[in-house]
């Protein structure tokens, strides 16, 4: 299990934060990712690998319509 | 009588004028308002005092004081007393920082009876204040249809008849565009104020700013949609209102910093410019960027706000509407709007109605509007939607209420509570596009069911109950109004703090106030009810600030600065709160910080909850929800989101497995309804309300809000 | 169209283009004020030289259509229907249109080719470039 956003997700061998984020449907373009309070930029969704039981944070920064 | 430029130039009749000389502005403010009685054909200067400015700002601030001086707690809204005000505040119409030229109208509402106020974009309000006029208001009807004219560069008002013919607010636009413009040139030195048919005809009428875009050489138009502000116009017999100012510098504000000013703009235009592309691309696709979004996020709103995402949605994605827009042009509302939102359909071929067979300029569809014609009605189609959008703002409806409503009646129609008898045959089943069109143009022309549509929510649930039995309580929970306006068009169900952004909100569920679905819902950053009410503090708040200046929210968050995500109040966008702070100052030399501005608006906030008090609403009872907009109201509706639903009865000690449909249904709605409740003990107590919602003596006192006509009013209810 | 050309490894830093652009536009000797600026970098080679390369980005973002190309290709500003919004400034992709405080409008290079005929290393210099 990973938490995303303080709510429990199965956890995936090898899941990276690309992944993650499809599986949750996070398709807003404007995220911000932290993996046990550590920002994960953009650029390394790809390959950064979350650890199992890790606390993530994908916070979506809008506070508008 | 044909409708010709020569006869509109040629019928002009003045009934009514005054020459002035323009005040200059100084430091935002002309420190002079102009009062318009339209029974008596009388007009004149106020004098905006010094106490006007400390206390209400301007914009919303300076309409809703005016308006309380006006009304008394028995009028209502077409009552002669009852007034429109609008006012662009202090920082409206400079032109260096994207945003800044936006209108607020305020008034009393046909649909809500109590206060309305709505934030229009196009060039009526800027022009207004540079013509010396830091607020405009009318009072009184007049016996004729009449057009309000204000010469800026000239210095004259004159209240006139002019014979415009027709009920189409595009082409009542156009026509005083060119009429009163000398030239080509000339004509983005006007702007026109007006409605359609379909204001004479509904209570939810609407007012078209409008601007000249010489880039397309049309004349466009910006909607104060909400309310039913249009109604009121057409009551006073207003035609239209024109202003001309040909004087634009980008500093007749005359402003005490210009630098710092400079400075702020164009930072973010570099931002605008370097990230919209990779952030929200407001400037390919407007605010209908959120098309797939919320579509993805569960959050769009399909047939009544039933669901919150269709398979089909894709149909009417952010894609497919920013290939219909006519791309890569400055799109502004007014001069210097780098996030240049306000996207159009160019040769937009009519299918249906009295323009059918012409090709017209189509604002938008902005994301509201093509979730309310389109997917909440059940249908994906963009041009449908395109038409639809047209035909609301020409025949000067609003967009959200037409297509909540119509979300409703289609509810209605599909539970047989009406039937076709009763519309007059229309089948009004979700996603019949022929009768949902035929229906709107009913709406503006004033036919056929369309009279009973547009009465809104509120009052079509009484007379569906009175007249054809229906069960009061099943339309209560499906009728998607509050305080009697129509919710705007995002689904709250699954976000407690969103519940209370549009319940709570001073003049009725319109996301304006507070938009928290994210923070709430998707990113669990405000769990508690303390976190909640804090959230429902501020950002209403901080928005409200917006309404005082003259600005638009779109370029606060809808643009991020870099670095900005390393911030833990990212979603304040600290660096963008910075940027208003100092362009206040620089407009008005004043040494405000970030807390003061949300002073600046818990004054106003303040006071518009005690106006609402006073005319007999802005309590507990006040700020009540349908149940749609809190949890699943039918066992189609629990069912089509089961696994969700039985997930969180589980937690709270349920056992779904063990309870029918209805049962669970049941239990879910005591929850969710509970905690409503408590949320609203929450709110109030961190805004200095009383359990009641009632704001505390001492609140006011502390804002500096506590003059007896406002103590009197909030006396009677502590 | 001819526009200002850059070979920015031969320039001394001497400042004498900025000299003349800003003394013939604003009548006063202020390298902060001239339409091409030069300053030094630690990248190679040491000096970036920025001037327009009159793409023309800038002139769909201006509201009022203030910006516009010569018959000769070159970008121009009129100033008569600026509206100081600065719009143009945020669209610039080489940060080439600049802005003051103390000025009104914003200002670019118009390939007068002044700075050209005084460089004494010809690291600008008037090149053909394709519109």
């Amino acid at each position: 299990m990973i938490l995303v956003n303080g709510k429990e997700v199965e956890y995936e061998e090898g899941m990276t934060v690309k992944r993650l984020l499809e599986k949750m449907n996070y398709t807003f373009p404007m995220i911000i990712v932290r993996v046990d309070g550590k920002l994960v930029n953009k650029e390394d969704w790809d390959t950064f690998k979350i650890p199992r039981g890790a606390k993530v944070q994908a916070l979506h920064q809008i506070a508008g319509g | 009588m044909t409708l010709s430029v020569e006869n509109v130039r040629t019928s002009r009749k003045v009934l009514a004028e005054m020459e002035y000389t323009p005040a200059g502005i100084d430091k935002g403010y002309s420190g002079k308002s102009l009062y318009v009685n339209l029974s008596e054909g009388k007009i004149e200067p106020k004098t905006v005092t010094r106490e006007m400015k400390d206390i209400f700002t301007g914009g919303k601030g300076f309409g809703l004081w005016y308006l309380w001086q006006a009304v008394t707690p028995k009028t209502k809204w077409n009552d002669p007393e009852n007034e429109i005000v609008i006012s662009a505040g202090p920082i409206g119409g400079i032109t260096q920082y994207p945003g800044s030229g936006k209108s607020l109208v305020v008034t009393l509402s046909p649909t809500t009876n109590s206060i309305m106020d709505s934030n229009v974009g196009g060039y009526f309000g800027p022009y207004l204040k540079f013509s010396g006029w830091d607020a405009l208001e009318l009072q009184g009807k007049s016996a004729k249809d009449v057009v309000l004219y204000i010469d800026g560069d000239t210095g004259k008002v004159t209240l006139e008849e002019i014979e415009l013919e027709t009920g189409a607010s595009h082409l009542v636009s156009e026509i005083l565009t060119e009429a009163f413009a000398e030239s080509e040139e000339d004509k983005k030195h006007i702007s026109v104020v007006s409605t359609g048919s379909g204001a004479d005809n509904t209570l939810i009428g609407l007012l078209n700013f409008s601007w000249y875009d010489p880039r397309r050489k049309a004349v466009r138009m910006k909607q104060a949609g909400r309310g039913g502000i249009g109604t009121v116009f057409r009551d006073k017999k207003l035609k239209a209102l024109v202003v001309r100012f040909s004087g634009l510098t980008g500093k007749n504000n005359n402003p005490v910093d210009f630098g710092k000013i400079q400075k702020a703009g164009v930072k973010i235009h570099k931002e605008i410019n370097n990230f919209d592309d990779v952030q929200c691309r407001m400037r390919q696709a407007g605010t209908a960027n959120l098309m797939t979004t919320m579509n993805d996020y569960d959050l769009l709103p399909v047939m009544n706000f039933q669901y919150g995402s269709h398979p089909e949605g894709k149909k009417i994605s952010t894609e497919v509407f920013i290939s219909k827009f006519t791309q890569n042009i400055y799109d502004g509302c007014w001069y210097g709007c780098s996030m240049s939102c306000c996207k159009a359909v160019d040769d937009f071929e009519l299918k249906t109605g009295p323009f059918k067979g012409e090709k017209v300029v189509v604002d938008g569809p902005e994301y509201e509007n093509a979730a309310a014609l389109g997917s909440n009605w059940g249908i994906f189609d963009p041009d449908f939607i395109i038409e639809a959008n047209f035909y609301c703002d020409t025949y000067g409806i609003d967009t959200i209420s037409t297509g909540t409503m119509m979300a409703f009646i289609m509810e209605c129609y599909e539970n047989g509570i009406i039937d076709k008898e009763i519309t007059g045959g229309l089948e009004l089943n979700f996603g019949n596009q022929e009768a949902a069109m035929e229906l709107l143009h009913q709406m503006g022309q004033g036919r056929g069911f369309g009279k009973i549509a547009g009465l809104a929510i509120r009052r079509m649930k009484e007379f569906f109950v009175k007249e054809y039995g229906a069960d009061p309580d099943f339309l209560q929970d499906i009728g998607m109004e509050a305080k009697g306006l129509e919710y705007s068009e995002y689904l709250s169900k699954e976000s407690l703090a969103q519940q209370g952004g549009f319940g709570l909100a001073n003049k009725g569920p319109q996301h304006d106030e507070a938009w928290l679905i994210f923070m709430d819902m998707v990113n669990n950053q405000i769990p508690t009810f303390e976190d909640k009410a804090e959230a429902l503090h501020y950002f209403p708040m901080f928005r409200t600030w917006f309404g005082l200046q003259g600005l638009c929210k779109l370029p606060w968050n809808d643009i991020e600065p870099e670095g900005n995500k390393q911030l833990e109040e990212a979603n304040k966008v600290p660096e963008h709160v910075q940027n208003y702070v100092d362009i206040f100052n620089g407009v008005t030399g004043k040494n405000i910080d970030k807390e003061e501005l949300i002073r600046q608006s818990e004054r106003v906030y303040n006071f518009q909850r005690v106006f609402n008090l006073r005319m007999g609403f802005g309590k507990r009872e006040h700020d009540k929800v349908p149940y749609r907009s809190q949890g699943p109201v039918t066992v189609k509706e629990y069912e089509s989101r089961a696994e969700r639903y039985d997930g969180q009865l589980k937690e709270l000690g349920y056992d779904p497995e063990s309870m029918s449909t209805e049962e669970k249904v049941k239990v879910m709605r005591q929850h969710r309804e509970e905690m409503y409740e408590k949320l609203m003990d929450a709110v109030y107590l961190r805004r200095g309300w009383t359990n009641d919602g009632v704001p505390k003596l001492e609140t006011l006192k502390a804002l500096g809000i506590d003059f007896p006509e406002v103590v009197e009013v909030v006396k009677n209810h502590l | 169209m001819k526009i200002v050309g850059k070979n920015e490894s031969e320039c001394i830093l001497c400042g004498t283009c900025e000299s003349i652009c800003s003394e013939h536009y604003f009548k006063e000797d202020n390298r902060e004020k001239s339409r091409i600026q030069v300053s030094e970098i630690d990248e190679d080679p040491g000096v970036d030289i920025n001037v327009c390369n009159q793409c023309g980005d800038c002139i769909d973002a201006c509201p009022v259509l203030a910006l516009s190309r010569a018959k000769s290709g070159i970008v121009i500003l009129n100033r008569k229907k600026c509206i100081s919004c600065f719009n143009c400034v945020g669209a610039c992709p080489t940060d080439s249109m600049f802005f003051r405080e103390d000025e009104d409008n914003p200002y670019k290079c118009i390939a007068c080719a002044r700075c050209t005929k005084e460089c004494p290393t010809e690291a600008i210099f008037m090149e053909e470039a394709e519109l």
